[in-house]
């Protein structure tokens, strides 16, 4: 007996239509035919949950942790079995979004399909990384935690600030317009008939059509204006405003009301000073300063420019990144004043960096962790003295800029970091020959390096040799691969306050250690057993693809997490920032929205599969 | 819900009606069907009810019936684990027109298993329980004659007619066709399946009666307030 209607419906969508038509047929059996009227909740989150659910018509309205982005599923969608596939109550709510007919698959039959169909576990994994880059993209397009609006949802108005627009005619001639530019101090003018906006005329077109064609100052402008030029309205939001910029690369964007009458203009610039320049000025002032107290007063300006990036809505990859260029511009800045005041070098150096700003990853409250690669001509009698001293000065006006110091003495202060390159071969090739267990998460960090200064090929060189080594040793790898696993994945942690185990209150997540370290490792781990030259975490990760030794999924799935992860941090450090708090990494799991917990929950688990497989491939599984 | 006159006489009537039959079918196959009488103050869900379909090759009383299909409903969901179709073995050719519409050639309506067979198959499902269909007072007769020729004992049984519900819950003006099952089913943002096979109509009908059910908005519905009247 076969029961037509849902074998051919559940043929028709995948997963299931991966399926021979046996086993749909023996499914079709198992399924359970509810009924669910609008607005009726389907799943309550927090519940136990029995069944896979997929719909059969109409359309369901997840939830996603409560209430905070719902997400639309219609005829032929699953919902329903991460709470199966991972033993758990259900995180989210699925309310019938119009009157919906669902079947559902017990769970044991659906646990016993997924055994045996590797394409279906395939299928229903990958979707949960699917959802956490939906959950990127709707943290992103989220208003903030302080009410702020992000730069999508930004609207062109909050950007005009002239009241009056400056307009011309078109039949004006060539010089009163300029004038007339020159006076308001404008580089657009936009050119009006009757209220309708007909034209602009920007600098550039003075300068290509009038000037550089010999044209004669009394014509009218119509004759060298740009006609029916791209507008946009009020209401439209500054992301669109960019992409049509860059689009059709133009500079400048007359802004009409809803009578179509123009009231201002908005300037590329007027997009950077709002999302860009604020961080760009920040490197700007680093680099002009006269003195070290110059540079601390800048460069401590870095967390008003985390603040501005993460509520502006920048993404946690380019915030690092634009934090990781100040940290960079104060080490190369006090380096410069310090040879300054010095004198030049005697012989060749380079200042490397390690951990965080060497991946360009920086976060708030970062410490630092520095060192000088020294020309092997170094004779301590001779150079000793200058390069403690350049040192001195580096390492303090870190500490006054708000780069503290190293509580391990990672920095070129500790003469155990300020070596000839020959000192930091042995150094290097002791540590990956005599790997030393309880030391080894201890020496990771010199591995993710850097030059930001000085002489770059002392560092390149040293890197090279030093991967070309580790690739090529396996026992090294092997403990690299199993100091990586070691790190304590919070999971546990979270499934415990999910059921609201109180016992566990006052503790914290810490989201470096427990949440950031973890992805850094793995990307570490294949760069070491790689031989790769890339020190930033994505770009490890996406080399590893291209040599093969991680799927182009895999990596989108690691990259997704990571920058959840770092999204997390970033606006919990934007939030403490805007307190006058200064920010930490310590994360109080009561801060965590409900939306932020179960999505790291998800993010973990993707974490926690990779660090299995580094596991298994470098580390004999030893774990 | 206390009942009013008529349906206290309505259940009496029926009380004395299965009583008689039940006492018929003393030491027939269908004594086993007799033995348990669903009470109708209990909670719908507490009760698995039975969609049932027949397909035939006609509609009158003594119509050959050629596929019986059904599945249970319990817990307020249609479980396919609980479905069966059944091909009933037709003696001589059947109708033209009939074969058109339900696909049952003669080959394979030859290939059934008898009606009997058939019938004691689906009485030991019906047992205790009572029976959804669509227009069921066709099923109800489709069933008693089908009793009668097989074992001469008339069929009494608790039907619930999904056709029935929706113009007593949901009355309004209706074209003629308004009423038909797949019309009803659009109405309620069901599926339109392929008609005329006897499981699929009977899932068809049991999913009707789930969304009549919910979109009735009471708490509890007993058997009693689902029963066909009249």
């Amino acid at each position: 007996m076969e029961i037509d209607e849902v074998i051919s419906f559940l043929g028709r969508h995948a997963p299931f239509d991966a399926l021979s038509a046996d086993i749909i047929g023996s499914l079709a059996r198992k399924i359970e035919i509810r009924y669910f009227p609008r607005e009726m909740m389907i799943i309550d989150a927090g519940k136990e949950n029995h069944a896979l659910s997929i719909v059969r018509s109409g359309a369901v309205e997840l939830r996603l942790g409560g209430t905070e982005l719902n997400h639309r599923l219609g005829e032929g969608s699953v919902f329903g079995y991460p709470s199966l596939l991972h033993h758990e109550r259900t995180r989210n709510q699925v309310i019938a979004h119009e009157d919906s007919l669902i079947y559902q698959l017990p769970k044991i039959d659906f646990l016993g399909l997924l055994d045996s169909h590797e394409a279906l576990k395939s299928f229903f994994a990958k979707d949960e990384a699917e959802r956490l880059r939906l959950a990127v993209d709707g943290l992103r397009r989220s208003e903030d935690g302080h009410g702020e609006a992000t730069m999508i949802s930004v609207k062109l108005e909050t950007l005009l600030r002239r009241q009056n627009v400056i307009t011309a005619n078109p039949g004006d001639n060539i010089s009163n317009a300029a004038k007339l530019m020159a006076r308001a101090d404008v580089s657009t003018l936009p050119l009006t008939d009757q209220g309708k906006l007909v034209g602009i005329l920007t600098d550039k077109d003075l300068r290509r059509r009038v000037l550089g064609q010999d044209m004669s100052l009394t014509e009218p402008v119509s004759r060298v204006m740009t006609p029916t030029p791209i507008t946009m309205t009020l209401d439209d939001d500054l992301l669109s405003a960019m992409l049509v910029m860059s689009q059709h690369n133009i500079h400048h964007l007359p802004i009409l009301n809803a009578a179509d009458e123009i009231v201002g203009v908005v300037s590329s610039n007027d997009l950077l000073n709002r999302f860009g320049m604020n961080a760009l000025r920040v490197v700007a002032e680093v680099k002009v300063a006269e003195d070290a107290a110059a540079v601390a007063r800048a460069a401590r300006r870095v967390d008003e420019v985390l603040a501005h990036l993460t509520e502006s809505g920048v993404d946690a990859d380019h915030v690092a990144r634009f934090i990781s260029n100040i940290g960079e511009a104060t080490h190369r800045q006090l380096l410069k004043l310090a040879e300054e005041q010095l004198g030049p070098p005697p012989i060749s150096y380079a200042l490397v960096v390690f951990g965080s700003l060497a991946r360009q990853e920086q976060a708030g409250g970062s410490d630092q962790d520095n060192g000088f690669i020294l020309d092997d001509s170094y004779d301590e009698q001779a150079h000793g003295d200058y390069f403690e001293k350049l040192a001195t000065f580096l390492c303090d006006g870190l500490n006054s800029a708000g780069y503290i110091y190293c509580p391990g003495d990672i920095m070129a202060t500790n003469d155990k970091w300020r070596q000839p390159l020959k000192v930091w071969k042995e150094r290097y090739r002791a540590w990956i020959d005599k790997p030393d267990p309880d030391n080894i998460l201890n020496t990771t960090i010199f591995f993710d390096m850097r030059c930001v200064a000085g002489e770059e090929r002392l560092v390149d060189g040293l890197r090279e040799q030093i991967f070309e080594w580790s690739s090529a040793s396996t026992i090294f790898l092997s403990f690299i691969a199993r100091a990586a696993a070691y790190t304590k994945i919070p999971l546990g942690f979270f499934r415990n306050f999910l059921l609201q185990h109180d016992e566990k209150e006052g503790d914290v997540l810490h989201l470096k250690h427990q949440a950031i370290a973890p992805v850094v490792d793995i990307a570490r781990v294949y760069a070491l057993a790689l031989g790769l030259n890339e020190v930033n975490s994505e770009e490890r990760l996406k080399k590893a693809a291209e040599r093969g030794n991680l799927s182009e999924d895999a990596v989108s799935d690691i990259v997704d997490c990571f920058e959840f992860i770092r999204t997390v941090r970033i606006r919990h450090q934007s939030g403490q920032i805007r307190r006058g708090e200064a920010p930490t990494n310590n994360l109080s799991p009561e801060l965590l929205s409900r939306f932020e917990r179960e999505h790291l929950k998800d993010a973990f688990r993707v974490i926690r599969d990779h660090m299995d497989i580094i596991s298994r491939k470098y580390a004999g599984n030893i774990h | 819900m206390k009942l009013g006159w008529q349906h206290w006489f309505k259940e009496k009537r029926f009380a004395l009606r299965w009583e008689r039959a039940k006492e018929a079918a003393q030491s027939t196959p269908m004594a086993d069907y007799y033995s348990a009488l669903l009470l109708t103050d209990q909670l719908l869900e507490d009760i698995p009810l039975i969609a049932l379909d027949f397909e035939s090759d006609g509609l009158e009383e003594n119509a050959r019936l050629l596929e019986a299909g059904w599945v249970t409903v319990d817990d307020g969901a249609v479980k396919l684990s609980r479905a069966r179709r059944l091909r009933i073995r037709a003696e001589g050719k059947l109708q033209g027109s009939a074969v058109v519409i339900h696909r049952i050639t003669d080959d394979a309506a030859a290939q059934g298993q008898s009606e009997q067979d058939v019938l004691l198959a689906l009485l030991a499902e019906l047992k205790g329980t009572a029976i959804i269909a669509h227009a069921a007072i066709i099923e109800q007769s489709f069933l008693n004659a089908a009793c009668l020729r097989s074992f001469g004992v008339p069929f009494v049984g608790r039907f619930i007619c999904t056709m029935q519900l929706e113009e007593r819950w949901f009355p309004k003006e209706r074209t003629a066709d308004g009423l038909r099952l797949g019309k009803l089913r659009a109405q309620y943002g069901l599926p339109s399946y392929r008609a005329h096979d006897g499981l699929t109509d009977a899932i068809a009908c049991a999913e009707l009666f789930l969304a009549q059910c919910a979109r009735r908005q009471r708490e509890s519905l007993q058997i009693e307030d689902v029963l066909m009247r009249g």
